[in-house]
This record gives structure tokens, sequence and C-alpha cells, in this order.
């Protein structure tokens, strides 16, 4: 109640402190507002005519006590952070349980995606499931089919691995041109985590696997029993059950109590709420593996297990929802690369909408099949520029144009869009997705 | 000096009354349990297999069926701005609904209220509408809903009833526990025949995991207009943005392709397989295992594959092979031909500088409130 009170009189008083800071100060830099705000222009801060008062007064901060320990018992982001939220575009799908919504890449920096800002894809919404509850089955072609708790899970050898993971289709809005504004939209359906679990290997050698093992089938426990076929050679490479992302117990979007890490390879492979693998001798062709998540070409042949997400990447910021602010000079401009085969090499940043190229500075650390943070360092005329990244991987991969790709497979491929990306930053700093010449 | 503020810490009534309350919240959350207020949980969790068609809360919209905001306190078939059948209008005369008249709509609402557009068979058990009942009483006519009826607890009611969550554990010595003979780390049981016949629902295109049953075209359809329709249309043209799935033949290489069952799935398997984990969406894992032959059945016939009076069966399965299964190819992107480039060009890499041809904001589907 006395807590309620003293917030209630402090919010007042700041209330009061920046209506008289607005009405007070004319022409002076007040930064009170706008450096809350990341889409507001700033003004320049290249003179000051006046002292400014959040330097030459006491603000609330630096008097009044804030909350003490245990306010805030599982810590959450400031409060003048609420704009770095997933979004969803509701056009796109028929009912919110069964959607995706975007991680704000341009929010985000490094290359750890906070656990409660990774994108989300639910087929039947969030199971909701007690670890206590959850069994985990291994059937068909072993010599023992078995039944695993989490806490025998706990008890096979783990490690600690950070990987992307990146839906089939993001970006493939935008295969017919350019439609949405904002990289959250046109490249939000990844995100990068560290994630504790155990070798797939590990358990597929407790049941034992017959000599005609060749495939595998992943099944979840959520109403839509999501499954599909993984080919036992990459089972037995790099595949990981998880428990943990980031240090942390899986969030319930992501699977809790456990989910399939399928390193480099398409999203939906990833099964989350993971409660049965059946092991067999063929492919199953399911529904996520004929109907969705295969590419149609211009010719009307299909792509089917297309499951490597290729070289890919994007400029963060500037971006349509991080513009730039501050006008001319010093710019950062940052973004993120990845690929599914292994670590990335190189990235060039182009200006001038791919005319001329300037190779990135590549960020550490750099790990195979996790995103990596490329920084370009430019002092900036003030004219308009068209940005662009290009990827390319250790294996020499070089990540395509859109027309490129358009080229080779037509219109209506929908998935594995990775295709480089047009800013284009006007002279008063705003930026939009465009398509150029 | 760590001991000394150890001694302080626990010297506070903080920590006892902490526990005191856990005890307390314990009991408060039992006594819900048992009651009104934890069925309209339950009712929520059912709610799922409405939500395809029916929105609750302040941004709710109508969908195929109306918001049902305020359902249970407002004159029935009175939503604003939707276009009820006459049917529904014309049983309910105005009145409102009580949880009678609830009960026996939810229970059957095509006898009900015979061409009412709530193409929905129905909830079987009387639980389930009792609980489904009470949950949308607990929703006003803003949409908002009381917490404590939907079983929605905030942050730190949920982290002291989880931390209470813990069973007393009994601790036994290491050794009285059996080590399993199987495997490698000897982890893990077991698994009966019983639980991997539960879980093994999966089908393949060689007919591999079929069960054995069958079903008729006829007797799918009817099944089809109770619980699919009323999102994949009457025809499986698709209502709204929901998946068509009959129709569009050779429209595959046409600018607006249609990926239907038809046009583009390769394998009847995946029909049956995908009905009987995922269908109908809300409502998984309800049907039989010949209801899914049956509107397997019907699905093909919608697709012009077979007659009316087709009996799909797990003796003829394997011979129907879907017209598109020759067209799907291996992953070949390696051999696109833009790959053939070595090392990407660094300058001057076009004559003219770079012109605008389409921008984002024309079309304008970007989300407000970025």
């Amino acid at each position: 109640m006395t807590d309620g009170k003293k917030q209630a009189s402090l919010s007042r008083r700041a209330a009061l402190k920046k209506g008289l800071l607005a009405s007070g100060s004319v022409g002076a830099s007040i930064a009170t507002g706008s450096l809350l705000s990341s889409s507001a222009q700033a003004a320049s801060h290249a003179t000051q005519s006046q002292p400014e008062k959040l330097i030459t007064e006491v603000q609330d901060w630096n008097k009044y006590l804030g909350d003490g320990v245990d306010a805030r018992p599982y810590g959450r982001p400031s409060q003048f952070e609420g704009d770095a939220v997933r979004r969803s575009v509701a056009w796109l799908t028929a009912d919110p349980k069964s959607s995706v919504n975007f991680t704000p890449l341009h929010k985000l920096d490094g290359i750890i995606t906070p656990s409660g800002l990774c994108f989300e894809r639910h087929h039947g919404g969030i199971a909701e499931i007690s670890p206590d509850d959850h069994r985990f089955m291994i059937n068909g072609l072993v010599d023992n089919p078995l039944v695993f708790t989490m806490q025998d899970l706990a008890r096979f050898p783990r490690e600690n691995r950070v990987y992307f993971l990146e839906c089939a289709a993001n970006s493939g809005m935008e295969w017919r041109g350019a439609q949405l504004n904002g990289c959250q939209f046109t490249h939000g359906m990844v995100h990068n985590v560290m994630y504790t679990g155990v070798r797939l290997s590990h358990l597929l050698k407790e049941a034992g696997l017959k000599s005609n093992a060749k495939w595998l089938l992943p099944e979840g426990a959520d109403p839509s029993h999501m499954t599909r076929s993984i080919p036992m050679e990459k089972a037995l490479d790099d595949c990981l059950i998880a428990t943990h992302m980031n240090g942390e117990a899986l969030r319930p979007e992501q699977g809790y109590p456990m989910r399939l890490v399928v390193p480099g390879w398409e999203g939906n492979m990833w099964v989350k709420w993971l409660r049965r693998i059946e092991v067999g001798d063929k492919p199953w062709h399911q529904r996520e593996e004929t109907s969705k998540y295969t590419d149609l070409l211009e010719d009307g042949l299909a792509r089917r297990f297309t499951w490597e997400m290729e070289v890919k990447s994007v400029v963060t910021s500037p971006s349509p929802q991080a513009p730039v602010n501050h006008g001319r000079g010093q710019l950062v401009i940052t973004g993120l690369a990845w690929s599914g085969l292994g670590k990335i090499k190189r990235v060039d940043v182009s200006i001038d909408g791919g005319r001329n190229w300037t190779t990135a500075r590549l960020d550490e650390p750099s790990f195979s099949k996790s995103v990596h943070r490329f920084y370009l360092d430019i002092n900036w005329d003030g004219k308009e520029m068209f940005l662009q990244s290009r990827a390319i991987d250790e294996l020499g991969h070089v990540q395509p144009t859109k027309n490129q790709l358009r080229a080779a497979r037509g219109l209506n491929s929908i998935y594995h869009n990775n295709g480089i990306q047009t800013w284009h930053v006007r002279n008063d700093g705003s930026v939009e997705n465009v398509e150029i010449s | 000096m760590l001991t000394g503020k150890r001694s302080l810490f626990s010297n506070q009534p903080g920590v006892i009354s902490k526990y005191v309350l856990t005890v307390l919240f314990i009991g408060l959350s039992n006594g819900i349990v048992g009651n009104v207020s934890a069925d309209a949980a339950k009712g929520k969790m059912l709610f799922g297999q409405c939500s395809g068609c029916h929105q609750v809360g302040p941004e709710a919209k109508h969908l195929f069926g109306p918001i049902l905001n305020g359902v249970m306190q407002r004159e029935a078939a009175s939503a604003p701005d939707y276009a009820y059948s006459d049917a529904l209008k014309n049983k309910l005369q105005g009145g409102n609904w009580s949880d009678e008249s609830m009960d026996a709509f939810l229970a059957a609402p095509m006898s009900y209220a015979p061409g009412t557009k709530m193409a929905f068979v129905g909830v079987q058990s009387e639980e389930d509408r009792a609980n489904l009942i009470n949950y949308l009483r607990s929703i006003d006519t803003d949409g908002n809903s009381s917490d404590a009826a939907t079983g929605v607890l905030n942050e730190s009611e949920q982290s002291s009833e989880n931390a209470s969550n813990e069973p007393p554990q009994e601790r036994r010595p290491a050794t009285e526990f059996a080590v399993p003979e199987h495997g490698v780390l000897h982890l893990g049981r077991l698994a009966l025949a019983e639980e991997v016949q539960a879980w093994d629902i999966d089908v393949r295109p060689d007919g591999v995991g079929l069960p054995v049953g069958q079903g008729s075209a006829t007797v799918g359809g009817e099944l089809y207009d109770a619980v699919c329709a009323s999102c994949h249309g009457d025809f499986g043209e698709g209502t709204g943005r929901w998946p068509i799935l009959a129709g569009g033949m050779d429209t595959l290489t046409e600018e607006r392709p249609e990926k239907t069952i038809g046009s583009y799935w390769p394998y009847l398997s995946t029909v049956y397989d995908y009905v009987r984990r995922a269908m109908p969406f809300g409502n998984a894992r309800s049907l039989s295992d010949d209801d899914v032959y049956a509107i397997t059945a019907y699905l093909l016939y919608l697709n012009d594959l077979v007659d009316e009076d087709f009996t799909l069966s797990s003796d003829n399965f394997s011979s129907i092979a879907l017209p598109n299964e020759q067209n799907f190819i291996a992953d070949n992107r390696l051999e696109e031909a833009f790959r053939q480039s070595s090392e990407p060009c660094m300058s001057n890499c076009a004559d003219e500088p770079a012109v605008v041809l389409q921008r984002a904001r024309v079309l304008d589907v970007t989300p407000e409130g970025n």
C-alpha cells in the first residue's frame, strides 16, 4: 500500500518535472522525450547554448530509492525497452494458435537472442507440460523400445552449443517484391541461443539401432503432434535433445521441457515438446514435408527435403524500424549473417545498392551454424544510401541476389529465400524496404 | 562476514511468514480446484476447439462465428454487426441464453437449431459443456474475464505455487535403486507394447502403420460437414485463410497456384496420418480410425478422384495414387546456374546507379505500432 502511494507520487513529480522542462527550454536539445523514443529524430548535439537540466538538476532517479531486491524475483527488461517485443502479422495466418511471430532483430545486438524474444511458430498452440508428466519414447527399429523421464534425460552426458534456428519461410513474403517494412518482419523468423542438451546419438545407442535403421520421425506432444522425417546420418552427426536455452529451462513456447535441435536445418524439424522418436528404414512423407515445406518451382516440379538453411545476412540497423536519428557523420552499420553449412567467413556491405562493396568487421564469437554479428563503421555523408549485405560461408557459398533466386525458382517457392536485402536510407535518415535495379 | 550476514537474514520474520503464506496458498488453490472457478479454467482450455470460429476478449472480432463476449449475459444472437442465421434467431426469440439452452445447443448445434451456421458436431461430454458455459459466463460484455475464474495467477502467486508443488521427497539410500540391464548407460525403461501402440500413429506411403478399418465417402461427407467444413469450406475450398483441400488441378505453374490434396500432395497416406494426428483443429485425436478412413475417402471424392459411393479401407488404400506424386524431386539447389560465379564482384559491379523499382510502403501491409 505505502509502496503504491510512493510510486504514484514519484510519477506525479516526474510528470511535473517533464512538463516544466518541455515548456521552459525552447530550442535546447531536451532529450527527455527523444532519447526514449527510437523513432524520433533527436536534435543535434553538436552545440549546446544552455546547460542541460538533465545534468544541472538532481533527477528523481538520483534521489529517491528504487525497488529493493526481490521486487522482481524474475528480472525483466527496462520499462524503457517496451517496444523490444515479438510481433505478428495478423493477415498471414487463420488463427493465432497455428501461426508465427517475429524476433525484433532491429532492437538486438550481439549474437544471442534473449529467450523471451525468440520468434514463435506453433501449429496447435503452446503445450504446457509439467516435467513430471512428460515422457519421451524411442520405438521402431531398435533393440529395446524405451521410455525416458526428464530425470533419466538429466543423467546422460550433456553439452552446450550455440545454434541459429531459422524458419524455412523466413523472408517468404518477399518473393514477389518488397512487402514488409522492417527486418523484424522480413527476417525475424530466426533466433540464436545457447542450448544445453544431450546428443541424440547417446539416446539412440541406449535403445540400440537395428542395421536397417535409416530414418527418424520425431513427434511433438502438442495438439498438432508435429512430425518430420530426419535421415539417420544427420541424427548421429550433431542433433541434440535440448532441455535448456541460454542457461535456463526452455521456455514453454520453445518446447519445454524438451525439444529437438537440428543444427543448420529448417526450423520446423526442431520438434518442440518432443515426446517420441520412431526409427524406420524410409521417410514418412508427413504433412509438413509434402503439403508444406516443399519448394514449388516455376515448371511445376517441387523440391522436397530441402533441409539446409543456406548462407544469408541482413542489416539490422539502420533498417525501417531503426532509422538514423543523428544526421551525417559517424554511423554504425550492423547486422547478422548465418549459414546452415558452417561458419561465416566474410560479410560485405554496400551503401550504393551493390555497385561497390566493403568487407565488414566480423565480430566474435564465431560458431558453426550460429549467427555472426558484423559491423561497418562509416562516416556518412548524409546522402541517400541503398544498404545491402552479402555473406559468404566457410564453404565458399555466396549469398545470392533475390533476382538470381527468382530466375532459378520462380515466384512460388515460399521457402528458402536467402536473397540479399536492400534498405533505402533517405537523406532524413528514414529507411524503407525496397527493390532496386 | 558471511556468517554474520546469514544470521541477520534468518532473524527476519519474513522467512517464517513466507512459509506460512505458502501453506495458506496451497489450501487456497485446493479450494478453487473443486469449484466453479476451476471449471471455468478447464472451459478456457476446451474453448480452443471453438477459437477457429469464435473470439473473446477486448480485441475480439467476428470470424465465421460471432464474438462471444458476455454471451451468457446479453440477449441471445445479439452481437452487433453479425449476421445470425434465421434458424438461431427464431429458436431463441430474443431471450437470453440459459444454462439449459446453451447446454442443449452445444451438445448438438445442428439439431438444436436446424439451419444454424454453426456446422459443428457438438460437445459430447456434459461435464465439458458445463465447463465451457462456466468459462463463457466468466467473460463480460467488454471481453474481460476475472483472473480467478480462468486460473490466471499473477507472478508472485505463480512462483509461490510452483515452489509449493514439490512434494516432500522421501529419501532412500541410493544403493536401493534398481539399475536396468539394457543399453550402454542403463537409463530409461522398456516401453510396454500398449504404450507404443498408443503413440505410434504414423502412416507411411507404403501403408506401413495403417490401422485395419474402412470408411465410405458418404459417411465421410457427414463427418466433414460436422467437423471440417466450418474452416475448410463446404467443398474443401477453404474459408478465410484456412487451407484449401480440393480443386486447383493444373494450377501449379500458374501465377497463383492452388496446392490441394488433388493438385499437389504426393501421397494419400499423408491425408490419413495428418487428419488422425492433428484434426479437427482444437480437438485432435477425437476421431476413430474408421472416421478418418471415411473423411479421407470424402476428400478423395471432393477432389474428383473417386466416385461418391467409394469406400476406402486398409485393403485398397495402397492402390490409390495421387496425381502429383511424380512431380516431387530431390533437393538439387546446388545445381542452380547462379552458383557458377567464383569470387564475387567488389567494385563497379554495375554501370548505372541503383534505381528504386518497388517500395514496401506502397503495399502498406506492415502491422502498425513498430
